[in-house]
């Protein structure tokens, strides 16, 4: 049964994604930019086009294995997710910070694309994005130690469940917001899409890339998305459920439908920042977060 | 068997001796001269290595220590549990150093090398004695002087360029006011008399208790933390002498020697305290001290790395940062053992080991990470990264090894340093939920992590990737002899076999400290093996603290679901059937890429850096 959930955690993330994405475009168009956009599984198509097209490499063992690890790394990260508030057999054998060092080899992956690609554009884009991780990882980090020290474990489901499992306090709402704030930074959208920048740096990191590469490097980008948006689901709402697991995990999908809306919305309503700027609100960012841990550390 | 023991140590310094006197005749010629070094050092080893061996795996019993009498003077030697393991890090890297030398050395085709085959055993020698003499007197003065004159020599051997002499005095000169602080602080023990061994000295400070304690350990704390490098003092010699030294001897200075520091940290702070009279040591109030110059060090140090342009200067700021998260360990540890709760002990536990578990790991893959920068300098001729790029092609197998040693040291799993760093940022973290100012730390330590990362996203990104080396590189770039590889290629599995399998050393630690009586850690260690973290498949739980899972079973299963992804992502990309094709990089079909539009390596993180400009170490442009 335990396995079950793990395939379940798998099929659901590289199944959904992409959908979620499509609602994304889909809400950019019709709701912000009133045009029609594309059809609504219009990522599913450009995946499989992409995995058919010719792949285009600059030569190197670096270039071509850089894809893998990202779309590994994120993958690992999505099997140690207890979703439907199930951990499943593999849980116990990670702990937040492993984690959090998982998802940062998942920019590792982006990181080594970028540089093997000798492109000066990607080289732009590799150094905002190592900026960008260094910024927002201590905002994850804290949702995770938040309720770590709460329940003094580091286990996953331990300290993910005791964020807010014990109601609504002065460090859950402050962290809350600091994650609601950070959320389009974790997911690379605007503002704070500054790594790629389309039409600024052409992509940045991933301009070298084409064909089944870009691929994978596209289906990287959906998963991770689709993780912090689930993430902030089971962390800070988790009050809502059933004790039936495949209606908790559909109940938190709804809920994750939500988060991508928000997503959406702000997306398509704000301008991309420069660096420099999007630094100092990620430093005000990890302040909040500091004060959260810190007033939880007094019970607050 | 204590005899023997002993007498082994005397004799592998002497064989270092005999290498010192015997290879510099040789030096006219310099391959035969670096195999005789090589060969006289590695007997030394065989003989140390085998010490550690009966120390931490023998049975009989360790922990007295033994009056030598050389000639006129006693000194007294102890070697524990936990000497033999600072012998064991510091032979082996010996021994790697030395046979990197062989080929490396001869490209000094300028400088004669009678100096560097002279030094290098007697720096070796003067780490050993370190670790081995058990006073604060003579001779800790004689072990002191024989390592600092020692790398001084090794540190100014390119006397010929430009500021390196200048460099190097300041070293001599900073380790001999490290060496006179420690010595002070043993003046302030009443009583003590020179020669002393550290018990005794721990007995008279018992006894006279008062003042004298804060100078006693303010004094040699100050002096250690200047050989290990801690903020302040690290900064003030530690870049400047390690970067100018020969790749093998900066390996040592990095890997090994600034470890000293650390062992002399711990060896006053664990052992060298008074015990059952009336005064104690205050631990709670030296862990506190310590452990916020480990947080500070380990930030500062490696945002100053991150800023570098010369490969091994970004290398020996990263060292500064490194022994931070070491220093962390310790200072936490002290804190926890005094200053909180029953619980609090076991975490104090974890985090000491975890501490000695990152002076391992950091001596295999800094000693690494130095190796590579002089392979790059003997192929290319230059260190600087704005010069270097895209030697991917041309030095495979380098670039192999600098990459698993950049994952090891930026804590990626399962690389080795992930499961030090993990064992040291977990512990604060956990611990933080009765002491705040761990917590800190611990998020602090985590957030630098981010850090080191981007240091080597540089330093890797820079040299083997990115592109450069074809236009400013004006020597054919090829890579180098297998003698010269061979040595990365061997500390490069160990950063693997270290994250993959930490149960093993977790265990051989544990066991390390249970073969080093008198440390005050000693009970909350033994409390650790008892509860399970030793060597068990399935990992700690400790005691009420259900769902820590030990880094026992984690890199093994991390593995294990990254091969499958990675095969996953493999077989994703194969299913469309879509042919490769190399393709020139594409810079909007207008300019082709050249040495004038490149990226180079002082541009990157420039907001970042402009943001950290207070935490000083800036490069001038």
């Amino acid at each position: 049964m335990d396995i079950l959930y793990i395939a379940v955690n798998i099929l659901v993330f590289l199944l959904l994604a992409p959908l979620f994405e499509g609602v994304v475009r889909r809400i950019t168009a019709r709701v912000v930019q009133s045009r029609q956009g594309p059809p609504l599984l219009q990522p599913y198509y450009d995946i499989l086009k992409l995995l058919g097209k010719q792949n285009l490499s600059a030569g190197n063992f670096a270039f071509r294995i850089a894809p893998l690890v990202s779309l590994a790394s994120i993958l690992g990260v999505i099997v140690f997710l207890p979703l439907g508030h199930r951990a499943n057999v593999l849980t116990k054998y990670a702990d937040i910070v492993t984690v959090i060092y998982l998802l940062t080899m998942g920019g590792v992956g982006v990181l080594l694309g970028a540089l093997s690609s000798r492109n000066t554009f990607a080289l732009i884009g590799s150094s905002r994005e190592m900026i960008t991780m260094i910024m927002v990882e201590p905002v994850l980090a804290m949702t995770f130690i938040l309720g770590a020290v709460k329940i003094k474990s580091l286990g996953i489901t331990a300290s993910i469940f005791s964020v807010a499992g014990g109601g609504y306090g002065a460090s859950v709402i402050v962290m809350m917001v600091a994650y609601l704030a950070a959320l389009q930074a974790f997911v690379g959208r605007q503002p704070f899409d500054i790594a790629e920048a389309e039409v600024e740096i052409l992509e940045g990191p991933f301009i070298e890339y084409s064909g089944p590469n870009f691929a994978l490097f596209k289906y990287y980008l959906l998963l991770k998305q689709m993780f912090y948006a689930m993430l902030f689901v089971i962390v800070f709402i988790p009050a809502v459920k059933t004790g039936l697991y495949g209606v908790d995990v559909l109940i938190q999908l709804a809920f994750v439908l939500l988060v991508y809306v928000l997503i959406a919305l702000l997306g398509s309503t704000h301008p991309r920042l420069r660096i420099d700027q999007a630094q100092k609100i990620y430093g005000v960012l990890i302040a909040a977060s500091l004060v959260a841990v810190g007033l939880s550390v007094y019970g607050i | 068997m204590n005899i023997d023991l002993y007498n082994s140590l005397l004799t592998a310094l002497a064989i270092l001796l005999v290498s010192a006197v015997v290879v510099p005749l040789l030096s006219g010629k310099r391959k035969l001269a670096g195999w005789m070094n090589f060969i006289l050092v590695s007997a030394a080893a065989v003989v140390l290595l085998n010490i550690c061996a009966t120390v931490l795996f023998g049975s009989g019993s360790v922990g007295e220590s033994q009056l030598v009498r050389i000639g006129p003077v006693g000194i007294y030697f102890l070697i524990d549990g936990f000497s033999a393991f600072f012998i064991g890090i510091i032979s082996f890297m010996g021994v790697v150093s030395a046979f990197y030398s062989i080929r490396y050395m001869e490209h000094y085709t300028d400088y004669r090398l009678w100096s560097y085959y002279l030094c290098f055993p007697l720096f070796l020698l003067g780490m050993i004695g370190i670790v081995t003499v058990d006073d604060l007197s003579t001779g800790f003065t004689l072990a002191w002087q024989t390592m600092t004159v020692a790398s001084y020599f090794l540190i100014r051997f390119e006397y010929r360029e430009k500021g390196n002499v200048r460099n190097a005095n300041k070293y001599l000169i900073l380790m001999e006011l490290a060496w006179a602080l420690v010595l002070c602080g043993v003046f302030f023990i009443d009583g003590a008399s020179i020669g002393d061994p550290l018990h005794a000295l721990a007995g008279k400070l018992g006894s006279a208790g008062g003042t004298g304690m804060l100078a006693v350990y303010g004094l040699t704390l100050a002096g250690f933390a200047f050989k290990a490098g801690v903020f302040p003092f690290g900064q003030l010699w530690l870049p400047d002498a390690h970067s100018i030294a020969p790749s093998p001897v900066s390996s040592l200075l990095s890997g090994v020697m600034i470890k000293t520091g650390v062992y002399g940290i711990i060896r006053t702070f664990f052992w060298m305290t008074p015990h059952g009279g009336e005064t104690h040591l205050d631990g709670a109030l030296w862990g506190l001290i310590i452990a916020s110059f480990g947080a500070v060090t380990l930030f500062i140090g490696t945002v100053q790395s991150m800023k570098q342009s010369d490969a091994k200067r970004l290398l020996a700021y990263s060292s500064i940062g490194q022994v931070g998260y070491i220093i962390l360990g310790a200072g936490a540890a002290l804190y926890l053992l005094h200053g909180a709760g029953e619980t609090a002990k076991l975490f104090a536990a974890v985090a000491l080991v975890g501490a000695v578990y990152h002076v391992m790991n950091h001596a295999v893959f800094k000693g690494l990470l130095f190796l590579v920068s002089g392979s790059v300098l003997y192929a290319t001729g230059t260190k600087d990264l704005n010069r270097l790029g895209g030697l991917l092609k041309f030095m495979p197998l380098t670039a192999l090894a600098a990459g698993i040693a950049s994952l090891s040291i930026s804590g990626v799993p399962p690389f080795s340093g992930f499961a030090s760093k993990w064992t040291i940022i977990s512990s604060s973290l956990l611990a933080g939920s009765e002491v705040l100012f761990l917590a800190m730390f611990g998020i602090i330590a985590l957030f630098t992590s981010a850090v080191t990362l981007s240091c080597y996203v540089k330093f890797f990104g820079m040299t083997f990737t990115s592109v450069g080396a074809e236009w400013s590189v004006k020597k054919d770039v090829k890579e180098v002899p297998a003698s010269m590889i061979a040595p990365k290629l061997l500390l490069a599995i160990l950063c693997i076999v270290q994250g993959v399998i930490p149960f093993f050393y977790f265990g051989l630690i544990i066991d390390m400290f249970a073969r080093s009586p008198g440390s005050t850690a000693a009970a909350a260690i033994a409390d650790l093996g008892g509860a399970g973290l030793s060597a068990g498949m399935m990992g700690v739980a400790v005691p009420g603290m259900g769902g820590i899972i030990s880094a026992v079973a984690v890199p093994a299963v991390v593995l294990v679901i990254l091969a499958a992804g990675l095969l996953f992502a493999g077989l994703l990309r194969r299913s469309g059937g879509s042919e490769e094709k190399v393709a020139p990089t594409w810079l909007c079909g207008y300019q082709d890429l050249n040495d004038r539009n490149r990226y180079t390596a002082d541009n990157m993180f420039a907001a970042f850096k402009r943001a950290f400009r207070w935490t000083g170490g800036n490069v001038k442009k």
